[in-house]
């Protein structure tokens, strides 16, 4: 999953290099690829994203 | 001081390139030289530095417009969390015990903190050089500085892409919790699906343990984890004569003074005489001064001094005192006679029982030290004996008894941690246990290795405490009643091979 996000963060660096009208779209990726990355560490928390300690 | 728009710009693209330049970037390489290879929280951290360098970027090429600074505070928000989170699995840990390789003596995770911090301090920094009209007036076309952030950018995203595919492969293989060494070897290369096995979903994990409830557990001995006991029948019944301001929830009696000690759910601690009618000194301890005290669950005669046990395992010193200093005591107690102290107030520390709550307390004199037995949560299902100094509450060990020859479980999923043990006390050299659970009394050896005979006791309703008067064990309950049993003698232990 790692390698995916690393490609959507691609294309958006591409887009916004190479076809800078599409900002858009290179925004939404930027919004997905963020999702993804909170996602992936909620999951290697296994959800626990209260530390072990005391609150 | 606004800066002018060049200015900014120039200085906005060498914040890209030492961002990308840094962790990133120079984790590639070490993953290339030295086979570093991240974990699953390692790469969430890497990518939100890499989307933060994105967002600089997208400042670059479009302006500051108010989207992409919430953008670039906000990423840089959550990785601080990611961070401390991260670090919080093994910052507590013993001296050396870090997880991967240090980096100028600072873990990875901690180097995450600091650069997602530092990242925020920037954008503040960058924010206050901003001219008022610097989103309308902002330049489309990127600088020769600001091709190169990009190039770089790209660059490093795409190693860190190769190294991502290597390490953790394609979807839905996911990064894992304990990675290998890096390799070009495809052979050597780990793909795993285990981080995806979310068994249930808790904000807490395992420290969610809800506080132990007797009104849940089965009385009934015939249901219990050991099958087929003998039973030990009721001889007579007492009954504590004076107002508790709680429920009962221990009980310990001094052969020596001829006194009884009692404690409540509410913090009440009670001596009171040999015929339990009349209190001969009374404190209500304040329980959130300093040390957090959960319902008191454990009482114990430590010579004079009286020992008493909170759930989560914070211990009170207290002794009778005539001449107790109101004023000093004031801290101490909410309520007071006037005749008691307070010596020490402190915590057990524990290791095979930690994250588990505690329901008794006894005393080993010989030794000097503390007896406590764990009860089970639905997070956690074992019993565990642990002994502690009186001297410093450090443990002194900890076990998971076994069982002797001649007793069985009922059943291959059953075992000891069923048990809820709600009182204990020492006697003749030997470890008494009363579990609320399934109304059964265990009889351990001193060190709680062994359970030599369990018996089942029907006819108790809510049973908190134990406490040994000659040849008698008495099983207090909730409700102040206090039933008497004839103390049974264990078999002698099973002599070594």
């Amino acid at each position: 999953m790692e390698f995916l996000n690393f490609l959507l963060i691609l294309w958006a660096a591409w887009l916004l290099w190479r076809r800078p009208k599409r900002e858009r779209l290179a925004f939404r990726l930027l919004i997905v690829s963020c999702i993804l990355m909170a996602l992936l560490f909620v999951v290697g928390t296994r959800t626990s994203l209260v530390p072990g300690v005391n609150i | 001081m606004p800066l002018s728009q060049d200015r900014l710009r120039t200085i906005l693209a060498w914040v890209v390139i030492a961002l990308m330049a840094g962790p990133p970037g120079v984790s590639v390489v070490l993953g290339v030289m030295f086979g570093e290879s991240p974990c699953v929280l390692c790469w969430a951290q890497r990518t939100s530095m890499i989307l933060i360098g994105l967002v600089g970027l997208f400042i670059l090429r479009y302006g500051p417009r108010p989207r992409y600074l919430g953008m670039a505070v906000l990423l840089a928000t959550w990785g601080v969390f990611m961070a401390l989170r991260h670090s919080a699995l093994h910052l507590a840990r013993d001296i050396g015990q870090g997880f991967a390789g240090t980096y100028f003596g600072i873990h990875t995770y901690v180097w995450s903190g600091i650069i997602h911090f530092a990242v925020l301090v920037v954008i503040a920094a960058l924010m206050f050089l901003l001219r008022e009209d610097a989103a309308a007036n902002w330049g489309r076309e990127l600088t020769r500085t600001g091709r190169f952030a990009v190039g770089l950018f790209v660059a490093v995203v795409a190693g860190n892409a190769i190294q991502a595919f290597a390490t953790t492969g394609p979807p839905p293989f996911v990064g894992q919790a304990d990675p290998v060494r890096f390799s070009f070897n495809p052979r050597r290369w780990v793909w795993s699906l285990d981080e995806w096995g979310l068994d249930r979903i808790s904000l807490r994990g395992a420290w969610t343990v809800p506080e132990p409830d007797l009104a849940t557990v089965d009385p009934d001995p015939a249901n219990g984890p050991l099958a087929g006991l003998p039973a030990l029948s009721i001889s007579s019944w007492e009954q504590i004569g004076v107002p508790l301001n709680g429920t009962l929830s221990d009980l310990a009696w001094d052969a020596t003074s001829r006194r009884f000690l009692a404690v409540t759910d509410h913090h009440g601690v009670y001596v009171l005489d040999s015929t339990l009618s009349r209190v001969l000194h009374h404190v209500v301890i304040d329980p959130g001064f300093s040390i957090d005290l959960s319902p008191l669950a454990g009482a114990a005669f430590l010579g004079d001094t009286l020992a008493v046990l909170a759930t989560n395992k914070s211990i009170v010193l207290l002794r009778p005192d005539r001449q107790a200093d109101a004023d000093r005591e004031w801290r101490h107690f909410v309520t007071t006679d006037g005749t008691i102290s307070e010596l020490r107030l402190g915590r057990f520390a524990t290791v095979r029982a930690r994250q588990m709550y505690v329901m008794s307390l006894a005393y080993d004199p010989a030794a000097d030290e503390l007896i406590t037995l764990t009860v089970p949560s639905p997070r956690h299902r074992r019993l565990v004996v642990a002994r502690f100094s009186r001297t410093d509450f450090l443990p002194v060990s900890e076990v998971v008894p076994n069982l002797a020859a001649g007793l069985t479980l009922s059943g291959p999923e059953r075992s000891l941690g069923d048990y809820m043990v709600t009182g204990a006390v020492v006697a003749d050299s030997q470890l008494y246990a009363f579990s609320a659970a399934y109304s059964t009394l265990l009889v351990m050896d001193l060190q709680g290795r062994m359970v030599r005979a369990a018996y089942a006791v029907p006819g108790l309703v809510h049973p908190t405490g134990l406490a040994a008067r000659g040849a008698q064990l008495l099983v207090a309950q909730a409700d102040g009643r206090i039933a008497a049993l004839e103390r049974p003698v264990s078999p002698p232990a099973p002599a070594p091979d």
